[in-house]
């Protein structure tokens, strides 16, 4: 059996063990209180006001004008949900931290410990038990034959629930569900299905297959197999680890925006934390995207190939410019993102040694990375960025998009990151 | 409300068995007594390490404490100021 840990409001419940007089109180977590922003996550105290992760925080502070808003810190959760890996790691080696609040485990190895839904729930209770007494939070556990129901599973009795349902349990319990409940479901698939007349769950699993290939290419089939249940994703242990298929960052500006100095200046700000982070895990890209939302919330995304891999600010600035100049037709722009995918191991393609073939900024780039690896990011920036610094001073979440490998995993990867941390005004894209 | 508030605050600390402790500190003119730590994490900037105390007083009230090592230096980064 497969085991899905959530934590339950992980960031709130966080602040709350840390802080005990936010305890039994509505909290709700954010980048800075003072600007504008979205919230990042909110207590189950917070959440009958209607309050929820994604929500703009001059929408939560209406209703919910008396919770207790603080600002979030990465690195605490982080380092909690390190801690939570090596609980995890007691029961079982094979662990796969899919968030820094969620974690499949896999009792296969167990020696027949955890094979049933039964025996498998024991082991969840106790690890409920141990977090709850060791780490003072709570957690639901979902339970299944793979990855897909023990993930769908965990979501059915929050907070601190346990849920353990097999094939038939699971087509029973969703069947009659609308399709975006299936995870994996996008709003934009979900359209896509309600226009073959496919509404629900069921639907879909009795969907001809041929129709839902001819449609949706190879996730057609998967997406079938998905409603009946079925999963053939493996676990990746923790220790294999997997290549990020892309690595992203994105703004929510303090006010809307339509200065484009200010805009540039941000845009060259995300080139540079994206190139950083491409070079500090040694690859490069082929491909960058830029992300608009205007202030009606409407988004488009614009991408572009590029015919050797990089891993420079200044060609990824130059790119994201471009596709800006090319789509920004004048309108107060809410957010910005920025992401680099079609990643490449650095020393994979000699290409991208011939791109770089200015020596001396080769040699700058490589003298400001050491710089910053130790004084830190902010003891060196682009000085166009400084047009972006001067209005916030924010110091960034800083938190990178990894996706999974295959492609119905990089759309629940999608909808479950952006769900879970999205929220500062510098969300991890 | 939490209250950011970063100042430079003297610590009386304990290192006892290779941990460290805040047992006291000074702010505002006053002395404030650490009741309990109740957690302690890290944040890197660059290859220096901030090592945080979250904290409470003898009244309950919460605080977190910073060290940075570089300056052996204490700072009093957030402090709850009482309803917003």
């Amino acid at each position: 059996m497969i085991l899905l840990v959530d934590m339950d409001a992980f960031f709130a419940s966080v602040e709350q063990m840390l802080h005990p007089h936010l305890r039994g109180k509505a909290v709700i977590v954010c980048g800075d209180p003072d600007r504008r922003g979205v919230v990042t996550a909110a207590s189950y105290e917070a959440r009958p006001f209607g309050v929820r992760a994604g929500m703009p925080l001059a929408e939560a502070r209406r209703l919910c004008p008396n919770a207790e808003y603080v600002e979030g810190d990465p690195s605490k959760y982080v380092e909690k949900s390190l801690e939570l890996l090596e609980l995890f790691l007691t029961v079982t080696p094979d662990v796969e931290p899919f968030s820094v609040d969620e974690a499949f485990l896999s009792l296969v190895g167990l020696a027949g410990r955890g094979d049933t839904l039964e025996s498998a729930s024991v082991i969840a209770r106790d690890i409920q038990r141990r977090i709850a007494e060791q780490h003072g939070l709570g957690a639901s556990i979902g339970i299944g034959p793979n990855k897909l129901i023990a993930k769908m599973a965990s979501g059915l009795q929050k907070p601190k629930g346990i849920t353990a349902l097999d094939e038939e349990g699971f087509r029973r319990t969703y069947w009659p569900l609308e399709v975006q409940e299936l995870w994996g479901v996008g709003p934009k698939m979900s359209q896509r299905l309600n226009q073959l007349g496919i509404r629900t769950i069921g639907d879909l699993g009795n969907a001809p297959e041929p129709l839902l290939q001819r449609t949706f290419g190879m996730i057609g089939p998967q997406l079938r197999q998905a409603a009946w249940g079925r999963d053939q994703t493996p676990l990746v242990p923790y220790h294999e680890g997997v290549d990020p298929k892309s690595m992203g960052h994105e703004v929510t500006l303090p006010e809307d925006c339509r200065d484009a100095e200010f805009l540039e200046g941000t845009l060259l700000r995300l080139a540079d934390q994206v190139a950083r982070r491409l070079r500090s895990e040694e690859f490069a890209a082929r491909t960058i995207t830029l992300k608009l939302r205007d202030f009606r919330f409407h988004t488009i995304t614009r991408q572009k190939a590029l015919p050797v891999a990089v891993d420079d600010h200044l060609r990824i600035f130059d790119t994201a410019r471009a596709l800006w100049k090319a789509n920004w037709k004048g309108e107060p722009i809410r957010l910005l993102g920025l992401s680099a995918s079609a990643l490449e191991k650095r020393g994979e393609s000699g290409q991208i040694e011939l791109f770089v073939s200015d020596e001396r900024s080769k040699a700058l780039q490589q003298a400001l990375d050491k710089v910053r690896d130790k004084l830190g990011e902010a003891s060196v920036v682009p000085a166009g960025a400084l047009t972006h610094r001067r209005e916030s001073g924010h110091v960034p979440f800083g938190l990178m998009k990894r996706k999974d490998p295959t492609p119905l995993s990089k759309e629940r990867d999608t909808k479950d990151t952006k769900r879970r941390l999205r929220g500062d005004p510098d969300d991890p894209a | 409300m939490f209250e950011s508030l970063n100042d430079p605050v003297d610590v009386l600390t304990a290192f006892v068995d290779g941990a460290m402790r805040p047992i006291r500190f000074r702010w505002q003119g006053r002395v404030v007594r650490v009741a309990k730590v109740t957690g302690q994490w890290n944040r890197r900037e660059g290859q220096a390490v901030l090592r945080y105390f979250a904290i409470q007083g003898p009244k309950e009230e919460s605080y977190e404490l910073c060290y940075d090592a570089r300056g052996a230096k204490w700072v009093l980064s957030r402090a709850w100021t009482g309803p917003a």
